[in-house]
């Protein structure tokens, strides 16, 4: 089936999160994607979260951080010192419509790899850098991750526990926000060269897109200088609004009552029918006014029912209410299952992993559904190919590529990255629980793809 | 006026809130047409604080006029027939339609895919709702909390020991709103080879979910669970740590932390105690640690400690800006990030600007939010060629 983003062809030299996240979308809608790797400097994210914990083999094929990134992707590694390699890749890009990358602009200016250069070898490429700062001003050259830019984006400054330290996720949340708004202008500036034949540099701050997201924010405090306290899970209208325990280790269930008809489902849902004719719950107003209160009397309630029967509960009721799944919650998810959000990938036999099921993509199309055709690849699988099959070169160069170490299909540093064990992980507090028979509820549940 | 991206893309607006409008935003303000189709009561964003000066009118609330830039907006009550026979002549005009209304609304009132796409095969319809088309959640009710609970982002907020938490304000509708911008866009490239139109299903749960990292595959590839942060860690925090003067993100990026190093960059001998050198006397002595990290920071001042940390190999320290701080920022504003917009009902204010840079097709905030009903004439006259007195009868008849 020809897919919408067929013959769109992306060389990716991405890292973490921040453009692999966004190629990764448009690589399920059907762009074909060179991804540029290096032995030399492995993505960091073929390091992180391996299969079995462990570091046995080939570990740098079997890492899940990069796995969830990079489906349906080629992977070409190059020496970048090398002239012969910096060569290939303009090659590359001479015979692409779009370039990607997310390192420092320093890194670009020194490879010779800006806008500037790839466009004397292709007038019409279109180019996305997503950088922490931005690729000009002060802090262009700042290396930064998602906690960081999240932090400077103004989101972490609103967010946290009443009265204590400004939080963050355990993910880099902020890379998700960049990547999602790259993904979009890589789409626009297509937009633009189809209609005029001219291509452009799109030039991401992962720190402003995210400040984009909080207008709230930002134009209280321009327009009427006034800047909110952390409020934890408190809305600035509803009451009651949070997050309230159930039975069992760190269970939890949100809820958000709004409305007085979803008060009265709230009352009867939890067999509270005074809460209903409680004066100081009476309406919405009310109900804020004594919101702490409110929070205490819900809190005592919810924490005798099950989260997932609870959740159905307040539902059925017309409360807006949900279960705060955990990994393996969301994985077995029975309304994540019915929409099929988890997609099975085959792996490379070399990796010596079986299918597993992959986060998929936030949308579906009804026509031209796009998907996950193949897993990540393994480092430097489609070295042959690309060097041979799409730029010509003759098996005795890629050979001595090959040979010098040039291009390669494993790390050159020979150190396996440090693991720490299940159960100092658990002690540590990094993870809450570990399961021994995993391998056979996820084949149970998802199968062989 | 510099071309902008997407000239010449013309988008059906049936959006309300948050998460549509962002959606059809990010299109007007790279340059698409949008009309904004509101029903005669108005968007209820329009009631969403915060207001210019707590002045809680139509106009005035603030997120709506961000929301809002670069549209025309009309009113139309589509539960008349007059009402939906205007809006299927604007349905053939279109190249994309984005609504956000509960699933099965649009259906309702006669106005689904189906229904639409006998009107015009390659139309790009974008539904967004927060659970999906189908499914057994379908019909849940939900708010931006129950998304970050059913999305499983909360469960990775806040502390082990505390209850989960939500970021502050409305993310998952941002999140949503730029995914189904670019889901619009690439349908609308499709379209444009084929065309072939189609349905887009975006579900804020999805949104959500689809960005989370290694979180279920943690699951897959070790049968482990991942949680919140414990208050120490044993090694470096990578939240944030209280300065002098507020708080830091002191991220040491590239491997295993070198503390001797640490001990010297933050001026903070204690970091080389005995009982910090190795990775297990470290987790042993969490709390210590923490302590330690923590009173080296109390001796800087933020900026500057993010200026020197940057100085060093793999340092890449991140100061916690405050609203206020961003919006006075030496790097924001070198980049030129905010835009003053000029709105009729409020005046001149500093908005967040282009979410990223495109050299030759800028993003534009081209006009302010529309009043309810401002473009009214414009496009029922202008463009579907009403007369006045036919619009005139309408609007004494509640449609518009």
């Amino acid at each position: 089936m020809r897919l919408p983003l067929t013959g769109i062809r992306i060389v990716e030299m991405g890292q973490l999160i921040a453009i692999p996240h966004a190629i990764k979308l448009l690589g399920d809608m059907g762009a074909e994607v060179i991804r540029i790797e290096s032995c030399g400097r492995l993505d960091n994210y073929r390091t992180h979260s391996l299969y079995e914990n462990s570091t046995y083999g080939r570990h740098w094929d079997r890492a899940a951080n990069f796995y969830e990134q990079n489906r349906n992707k080629r992977s070409l590694t190059l020496d970048l010192t090398n002239e012969r390699c910096i060569g290939a890749l303009r090659d590359l890009v001479s015979i692409s419509d779009v370039f990607a990358e997310n390192f420092t602009p320093r890194v670009m200016r020194n490879f010779g790899l800006e806008y500037d250069d790839l466009r004397k070898v292709k007038p019409d490429i279109i180019m996305a850098s997503s950088t922490g700062y931005g690729y000009t001003g002060p802090w262009s050259d700042y290396g930064a991750i998602g906690f960081t830019t999240e932090a400077t984006s103004g989101l972490a400054h609103i967010t946290g526990y009443r009265d204590g330290p400004p939080v963050l996720p355990e993910i880099p949340y902020a890379d998700y926000t960049a990547a999602e708004h790259t993904a979009f202008a890589i789409m626009a500036a297509l937009a633009h060269r189809a209609r005029t034949g001219e291509g452009q540099f799109i030039d991401v701050s992962q720190s402003e897109t995210l400040t984009s997201t909080i207008p709230e924010a930002m134009l209280d405090w321009s327009v009427n200088g006034r800047i909110a306290d952390r409020m934890g899970n408190a809305d600035g209208v509803m009451s009651p609004h949070g997050c309230y325990p159930c039975k069992g280790r760190d269970r939890w269930i949100a809820i958000a009552v709004g409305t007085d008809a979803e008060w009265q489902g709230l009352c009867a849902a939890l067999g509270k029918p005074e809460w209903a004719s409680d004066g100081r719950f009476a309406d919405e107003g009310a109900r804020w006014e004594h919101r702490d209160a409110l929070d205490a009397l819900v809190g005592a309630a919810t924490v005798g029912w099950e989260q997932g029967p609870l959740q159905d509960a307040l539902q059925a009721a017309g409360v807006a209410a949900g279960a705060v799944l955990d990994g393996k919650g969301l994985l077995f998810d029975e309304h994540l299952r019915a929409r099929g959000f988890y997609e099975v990938a085959r792996h490379s036999e070399i990796t010596g992993m079986p299918p597993l099921p992959y986060t998929s993509r936030p949308w579906r199309f009804s026509e031209t559904p796009g998907g996950l055709r193949s897993a990540a690849p393994t480092l430097g699988r489609d070295n042959w190919y690309a060097l041979g099959e799409m730029l010509g070169m003759g098996d005795a160069e890629v050979g001595a590529l090959e040979e010098a170490g040039a291009i390669g299909t494993q790390p050159a540093s020979g150190r396996a990255p440090r693991v720490v064990g299940v159960e100092e992980q658990i002690r540590r507090g990094l993870i809450i629980s570990n399961d021994g028979d995993y391998r056979e509820r996820v084949r149970e549940a998802y199968g062989d793809g | 006026m510099a071309d902008r991206a997407l000239e010449g893309a013309r988008v059906l607006d049936l959006t309300h809130q948050v998460a549509g409008p962002y959606c059809t935003k990010l299109l007007a303000d790279f340059g698409a047409d949008v009309v904004k189709v509101e029903p005669t009561k108005g968007d209820a964003a329009r009631r969403f604080a915060p207001f210019y000066r707590d002045e809680a009118h139509p106009d005035k609330s603030l997120l709506f006029a961000y929301l809002n830039t670069s549209k025309k907006g009309v009113t139309l009550n589509l539960k008349t027939a007059t009402g939906k026979s205007l809006l299927e002549r604007m349905v053939g005009e279109a190249d994309i339609l984005v609504e956000n209304f509960a699933p099965r609304v649009m259906e309702g009132l006669g106005l689904g895919y189906q229904a639409l796409r006998a009107i015009n095969p390659a139309l790009v319809m974008v539904s967004i709702s927060n659970f999906g088309q189908q499914g057994p959640y379908r019909d849940y009710k939900a708010a931006d909390i129950v998304h970050y609970a059913l999305g499983g982002l909360m469960y990775i907020i806040g502390s082990a020991d505390r209850e989960p938490l939500k970021h502050a304000l409305r993310q998952t509708q941002f999140k949503a709103g730029t995914n189904a911008a670019t889901a619009a866009l690439i349908g609308w490239h499709h379209a444009r080879y084929t065309g072939q139109g189609q349905h887009i299903d975006v579900s804020i749960q999805e949104c959500v979910a689809s960005a989370l990292r290694d979180t279920t595959s943690l699951y897959t590839y070790a049968g482990s669970v991942r949680q919140r942060q414990p208050a120490h860690t044993g090694d470096m925090p990578r939240s944030p740590v209280a300065t002098a003067d507020g708080y830091i993100v002191p991220i040491h990026f590239g491997g295993a932390v070198d503390w001797d190093a640490a001990a010297d960059f933050l001026g903070e001998p204690s970091l080389r105690e005995e009982r910090f050198a190795t990775a297990e006397s470290r987790a042993d002595n969490a709390e210590g640690l923490q302590a330690a990290l923590e009173a080296g920071m109390l001796r800087w001042r933020k900026f500057e400690l993010m200026r020197e940390a940057h100085k060093r190999r793999g340092h890449i320290y991140g100061v916690v800006h405050s609203p206020a701080e961003a919006l006075a920022s030496e790097q924001y504003n070198a980049r030129g990030y905010f835009a003053d917009i000029e709105h009729p009902a409020f005046g001149r204010a500093r908005y967040p600007g282009a979410p990223f840079i495109m050299s030759k097709t800028p993003w534009q905030a081209a006009s302010a939010a529309p009043e309810l009903g401002q473009h009214n004439r414009d496009i029922y006259c202008g463009r579907l060629g009403l007369s006045p007195d036919e619009l005139g009868a309408l609007t004494a008849a509640g449609v518009v």
